[in-house]
Formats: C-alpha cells, sequence, structure tokens
C-alpha cells in the first residue's frame, strides 16, 4: 500500500446536512428540540459541523461558514464550547451545575471529581432516542445507572445558570473541554 | 534615529493639520485607557454591568456609545466575562467605523480586510446574528484568530473567505467596510515605536495597496449602497488621497457621532489642493477623547 491511501481522505467542500440531522444528537443526549436549529443552515467539512444563519450564500471560494457546531474527527461527536454556549441552555438533560470553586477549575481546564453531593440532572435518556444517542454518549459499556450521574459522555456545564462550555463525564469525574485559547488562568495576555 | 524624541518626530509634518499639537504629541507616550464592548450577543448591556459591579470591576460608558465601556483593569483579556463573549477587547475608535458603516437587518455586508474581526463580530451583533456578512481576510495566519473570536462572540451569520481584497471577485453588497492595512500611526500608545517607523515613502507604498482596496470596494458596492473607509493612521496619504481616487464613483457623507470629538478631514496637504468634499471625512485623535487615532470616510455608490 503506498502512504497515505488508507487514510479517508476528507473532502475540503462544504457539503450541506439537513437541520433534523444535525438536531439529532443534541435532542437525543441533550433533550435540546429540533426548532432551536431552525433559521440556520448547516454543513459539514473535514471534521467540523458548521452552522450559519439561513441567508442565501453567494457564490464565493469559503474559509469558513459560520460556527464549528460540533467535531466529528472521534466518536463521540463532540459538541464545541461555542456551540454550546449558544444552543446549550435549551438542555434538559446532562447536564452538570457547578459552584463556584468548581467553576474556576472548569475555565482553568482541569479535571475534576464529581461527588454524589453535586448537582446534577438525572434524567435517563427516553428509550425511544436509544438508537441515536451514540452521537455524544460513549461507549455503552461504560454507562452507569442514570440515577448515579449523568450518562458518560459530553455535558453541558452550568454555572448560575449560564452555560461555561463542554465537559467530558467519565467515571465520576468532569474533564473541561474548553478550547485552550479560552481557559482562565496562565494564559498570557492579549 | 531621533532616539530621544522616541521617534516622535516623524510626527512633525502633521503639526499643521492636528489641534493642539503639543499635547497631541505629549499624550503619545502615555499608555492607553483599557476598553470593551458589550456583546449583545450574548448577555444584555445591564447583566453585564450588574456582574462587573459585583465584582468591583470599575468601568464607564462612553459618552457616544452605550455598548462601549472604559474598564480599569489590569489585564482585561483574562477576565472571565472575555472568555465566555460576554465583552470583547476593543479599542474605543476601533468601535467607530461599524457604527459610521450602519447596517441595516436584512442586508449583505463586506468586511474586506477583516482579522482579527473586532469589526466583523461588532457588524454582526448591529445585525443580531442575522442575514449574512462576509469577513475577508487574506492572510492564513489571520484566519485563525478571526475565527476563534466570531465563535467566543457566539456570531452566527458570519462567513470567512479568503480573497486578495483588491481582486475580491463577486458583489453586489449593501455596504462595504474597508478597514485598511495602514501605517498604524494611531496605534502608538498600544504599541510604543509604531510612529517612529512610519514615514511618508512607506505611506505612499501603501497607499497604491490601499486605493486598489478602496476602488474594489466601491465596485461591489451595490447603487446607493455604502462604503466606509477608514484606517488608525494619521497620514493624510493613506487617508484623504485614498479616498480621492474614488470621487467619481461615489460621493462622501458627513459623519455624525454626537459626544466623540472629532476633526474633519483636510484638504490641502503637501502643497496640493484637495476637493472639499473631503473635509467630510473624519479624524480623531488621541489628545481629543483619550483614545488612539482614526480616520474614518463614509462613502455613498453612485
Ligand atoms: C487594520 S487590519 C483589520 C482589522 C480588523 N478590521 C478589525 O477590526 O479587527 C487590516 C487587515 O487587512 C489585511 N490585508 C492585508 N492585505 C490585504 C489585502 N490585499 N486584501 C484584504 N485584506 C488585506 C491584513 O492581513 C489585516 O488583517
Amino acid at each position: 500500500m503506498s502512504p497515505g491511501s488508507s487514510r479517508t481522505r476528507t473532502r475540503n467542500v462544504f457539503e450541506p446536512l439537513s437541520a433534523s440531522e444535525v438536531a439529532q444528537p443534541w435532542q437525543s443526549r441533550f433533550g435540546i428540540p429540533e426548532d432551536v436549529f431552525s433559521g440556520y443552515q448547516f454543513f459539514r467539512k473535514a471534521k467540523s459541523i458548521w452552522a450559519i444563519s439561513d441567508a442565501p450564500l453567494p457564490r464565493l471560494s469559503f474559509e469558513s461558514l459560520g460556527m464549528r457546531i460540533m467535531n466529528i474527527k472521534d466518536r463521540p461527536w463532540k459538541p464545541t464550547t461555542c456551540a454550546l454556549q449558544v444552543f446549550g441552555k435549551h438542555a434538559t438533560r446532562n447536564l452538570v451545575h457547578l459552584d463556584e470553586e468548581q467553576a474556576r477549575l472548569f475555565l482553568e481546564g482541569g479535571t475534576q471529581v464529581i461527588g454524589p453531593d453535586m448537582k446534577l440532572d438525572l434524567a435517563p435518556e427516553p428509550a425511544s432516542d436509544s438508537a441515536s444517542y451514540q452521537a455524544f454518549d460513549l461507549a455503552s459499556d461504560q454507562a452507569s445507572d442514570p440515577v448515579s450521574g449523568p450518562m458518560p459522555g459530553y455535558v453541558v456545564v452550568f454555572y448560575r445558570g449560564e452555560v461555561l462550555g463542554c465537559g467530558l463525564y467519565s467515571h465520576g469525574k468532569l474533564i473541561s473541554q474548553i478550547p485552550k485559547e479560552r481557559r482562565a488562568g496562565e494564559q498570557p495576555g492579549r | 534615529m531621533n532616539s530621544f524624541s522616541g521617534g516622535m518626530d516623524n510626527l512633525e509634518r502633521y503639526r499643521d493639520i492636528v489641534p493642539d499639537y503639543e499635547a497631541f504629541k505629549a499624550i503619545q507616550s502615555r499608555p492607553l485607557p483599557g476598553s470593551c464592548r458589550i456583546n449583545t450577543l450574548k448577555i444584555e448591556r445591564d447583566a453585564l454591568l450588574g456582574r462587573l459591579e459585583e465584582k468591583g470591576m470599575l468601568c464607564r460608558a462612553f459618552d457616544w456609545y452605550s455598548l462601549g465601556l472604559k474598564l480599569d483593569i489590569e489585564s482585561p483579556g483574562k477576565m472571565v466575562e472575555n472568555l465566555l463573549g460576554y465583552i470583547h477587547i476593543q479599542e474605543e475608535l476601533s468601535m467607530v467605523p461599524p457604527l459610521v458603516l450602519d447596517p441595516q437587518p436584512g442586508e449583505t455586508v463586506l468586511d474586506l480586510c477583516a482579522s482579527p474581526g473586532s469589526k466583523t463580530t461588532q457588524i454582526s451583533q448591529m445585525m443580531n446574528n442575522r442575514e449574512l456578512v462576509i469577513a475577508n481576510e487574506p492572510s492564513l495566519d489571520r484566519v485563525a484568530p478571526l475565527r476563534a473570536n466570531c465563535e467566543r462572540l457566539g456570531v452566527l451569520n458570519v462567513a470567512i473567505t479568503r480573497y486578495d481584497g483588491r481582486i475580491f471577485p463577486r458583489g453586489p453588497f449593501d455596504r462595504i467596510l474597508v478597514d485598511a492595512p495602514c501605517s498604524s500611526e494611531g496605534r502608538e500608545r498600544r504599541g510604543p515605536g509604531t510612529i517612529s517607523r512610519s514615514s511618508r515613502t512607506k505611506s505612499l507604498e501603501l497607499q497604491k495597496l490601499q486605493i486598489r482596496l478602496l476602488q474594489n470596494a466601491v465596485r461591489l458596492a451595490k447603487p446607493g449602497g455604502v462604503v466606509v473607509y477608514s484606517t488608525c493612521t494619521y497620514a493624510p496619504e493613506e487617508n484623504e488621497l485614498v479616498v480621492n481616487a474614488v470621487l467619481d464613483e461615489a460621493r462622501l457623507e458627513k459623519i455624525l457621532l454626537p459626544g466623540l470629538i472629532g476633526c474633519p478631514g483636510v484638504n490641502r496637504w503637501s502643497g496640493e489642493t484637495l476637493s472639499d468634499d473631503l473635509l467630510r471625512c473624519a479624524r480623531y485623535y488621541p489628545h481629543q477623547n483619550d483614545t488612539g487615532g482614526f480616520f474614518v470616510a463614509r462613502l455613498i455608490k453612485n
């Protein structure tokens, strides 16, 4: 085999996606209603899914179209922090509410143990959605008892009712997914 | 070079056009006060002001723009409010060109020289995240910060292109901003040494690029469409003399921003007499509002 031939080539064009296709994993994992995604158009390019207002696009060569809302490089697909800051407030499950100290650590990009006293959203996923929720969930063999916390996978992290961003919840730990350049703490001044 | 004057001799040629020239020269060595814009795509003004107050952070709204705040804070970039995209750290006068552009709901806007997107994102919020703003930035290195700012600020109506603005291919647009690459003399208070590196020769070099950018912008605008040309420099070679090159295709409109002290554009420079219409351009000097420096022109395509 010649070098590189085994890699799936990622097409470097924006391919349109339907709103319902895009909304489905958000609906099944977070309970975000599909109509939250109306008024936008969606595209897939390389490792990302993009969202932009549904205005007609002129015939130009685009470098980006709106916001990257999902990273589809690995399974499960990962919602971006910036997209959760826009759409995450409509989430009804797989949420984590942090206190001040925990929020600080989360914004610094840290990993923390989420204790049983944590304010978690316990709602189990509706059974009818089970086929689709692999999008944001980890493999089901890691799934914990739904009454002890959120399902392993990506969660919407809140502090005082505001969305801070995306966290990865696994084995009782919350791992911050805040992008490096947007972390609080030791970053250089701008 | 003039190491004792910190390069301020390069300002001498503006002595006759800048009011209170000595104050203008003196303020160059004083650091710029911090400022930011409230990002209404993510938070309401009152909620943001409440947060800052709760944290005991001092701020004061500009007299001329209620979403602009002077901030008395050590490193505002590290504020949680900035990381979460509730505010954008932006120089006070950098908020002028989008207001002069005045985008309206339902319009399609082109920002021809966009990175890092301070003005793109302000335009986006003025359009309530609807319709479309094309943010053009040819430099690959500068696309990443442009995109990062749009994403942090929750912007969903901006598409990024990477054309050389001189040959950006297609319009028409309702409004176009040309925030041109320039010698940046108005940024001296933020980046000391900028003025010591400026010269008439360099300005004339930049002028060639600036004229072609503005000419293409006028070509891409709809008839009756608005084209705003701005720089953060004082050199008339990069300002009025650039605007002068398109006055056959577009007419200048006077700029009114109550509460911000500005000066009219110049209509004579280095022995040359220019069109009186150029008086409708606006020049903002650092000692008049305790800011940086900026030039803005508002053109209506014929
Ligand atoms: C003054 S900066 C723009 C600042 C930006 N409007 C903002 O408010 O954040 C000028 C930009 O023009 C870009 N530029 C340089 N040559 C250009 C060209 N030929 N066409 C379009 N843009 C160009 C530079 O890379 C730079 O990012």
